[in-house]
């Protein structure tokens, strides 16, 4: 006890030079202060912080102003806190993981409503949901009805499916309604295939060998 | 068949005088003499068998066609190998066959590692550049080529496997959307980035 609260109290400074040190000559100085402080805010909260820094990152590439860049990130670390607050109410033991907050707050940052998001939540309380709320987002975004897509995405977890294999459940129905199937049965033809559904085929060896690292890569945000 | 007279031999053969003989053998004994002489005086058969050869004869091939006849034709081929030498043959087949070849160029991957295909046309750009989440929003640090001057920029890219946010970077400062990416997000500075997942390249 003693040691973690040692150990608190010592990285939490340290975290926080770390972020400034980060942004300092990236982000508009005002920017720097304000969005510091959200980080400072985030991490007291049991938030994620890398997406407010990483925000923070994209406006001052983009030239973007400080006032913009610290609305931004303000609205952000409130969408954080809806989403953490989403999977309280799905069911998920408190504390929520800063990737599952994360995986939730993207989700409905691409427009899925929070009701199916709770849905997809609820149905996969030990998995991952990361993939499964991508391919009902996926589908969303092709009009198809959100309701419905994440039935079948739930679906084909509980016939095994898991991670990025549930991606390939939106893709095969968008192939479907490529053939001319319209939504609704595009749907149910890839409900009837269930759990199998085509794997996207591997890398070729040329682009294997024609890849390359980059040189700043940094860790996922998720 | 009539066998013939005794006498005819003997008086051909000059053992009898042909005067002793009747006179109907002594007829037979003449027209066999005179048959006699004209084989005798038939003409000679000589060059009856160079004008055979020579029908028979024919030009010899040439090299190249004996070549050819020669691989074209079965031929029995032995082999003497020590039996250890065959196995040892076997074996360098066997992984030459079943161990896939590093192809050398590329980079090893690992197992939360994916390969990202950036592609944009931008048909007048000097420099193109794929910024996003996976380099911390730094610009220049990712080109992309355009190696035939067709105008499509290109790179790939080993990425850890997970979700980023990108857009591309025309002539260092001009900042597009990738139209091409499937998915899309508002990027609460009034435009909108690529969502790119990249997923584990070792399934």
């Amino acid at each position: 006890m003693r040691l973690g609260l040692l150990l608190a109290l010592v990285s939490s400074p340290l975290a926080a030079q770390s972020v400034r040190s980060r942004l300092e000559g990236r982000v508009p100085t005002a920017a720097v202060l304000t969005v510091d402080s959200l980080v400072q805010v985030a991490a007291r909260e049991d938030l994620p912080t890398e997406p407010l820094v990483q925000k923070a990152l994209e406006g001052g590439a983009k030239h973007v102003s400080a006032g913009r860049i610290g609305a931004a990130a303000l609205e952000m670390l409130d969408q954080l806190r809806d989403a953490r607050a989403l999977l309280v109410r799905a069911g998920d033991a408190p504390p929520a993981t800063a990737a599952e907050v994360t995986t939730v707050y993207a989700a409905l940052k691409r427009g899925l409503p929070a009701a199916v998001v709770e849905r997809v939540v609820a149905a996969m309380p030990q998995a991952p949901r990361g993939s499964a709320l991508h391919s009902v987002a996926d589908l969303a975004a092709h009009r198809f009805d959100p309701d419905s897509s994440a039935s079948l995405i739930i679906d084909a977890a509980r016939q095994g499916l898991r991670g990025e294999r549930l991606l390939d459940v939106a893709t095969a129905v968008l192939h479907e309604q490529q053939r001319g199937h319209p939504r609704a049965e595009a749907l149910a033809v890839v409900r009837r295939e269930l759990p199998n559904v085509p794997a996207p085929p591997r890398p070729a060896r040329a682009s294997v060998a024609g890849a390359r690292r980059p040189d700043a890569a940094s860790p996922p945000p998720q | 068949m009539n066998p013939i007279d005794s006498r005819i031999h003997q008086a051909l053969d000059g053992e009898l005088a042909r005067e002793s003989l009747p006179p109907e053998l002594r007829l037979v004994v003449e027209r066999l003499e005179a048959a006699a002489a004209l084989l005798a005086a038939a003409p000679a058969l000589a060059g009856l068998e160079p004008r055979v050869m020579a029908a028979v004869r024919r030009p010899a091939p040439s090299r190249v066609r004996r070549l050819i006849r020669w691989f074209s034709a079965p031929q029995a081929v032995t082999f003497r190998v020590r039996p250890v030498w065959s196995l040892a043959l076997a074996a360098v087949v066997a992984l030459l066959t079943l161990v896939p070849i590093d192809e050398g160029n590329g980079p090893m991957l690992g197992e939360h590692e994916g390969i990202a295909q950036f592609v944009g046309r931008f048909p007048d750009a000097q420099t193109v550049h794929v910024v996003g989440s996976f380099n911390d929003w730094r610009t220049g640090t990712i080109p992309l080529e355009d190696r035939d001057h067709d105008g499509v920029w290109r790179a790939t890219v080993v990425l850890p496997t997970g979700t980023y946010e990108y857009m591309f970077v025309v002539d260092g400062e001009r900042w597009v959307t990738d139209r091409l990416a499937d998915r899309l997000v508002e990027d609460d500075f009034g435009r909108e980035n690529s969502i790119l997942i990249v997923r584990t390249a070792r399934r």
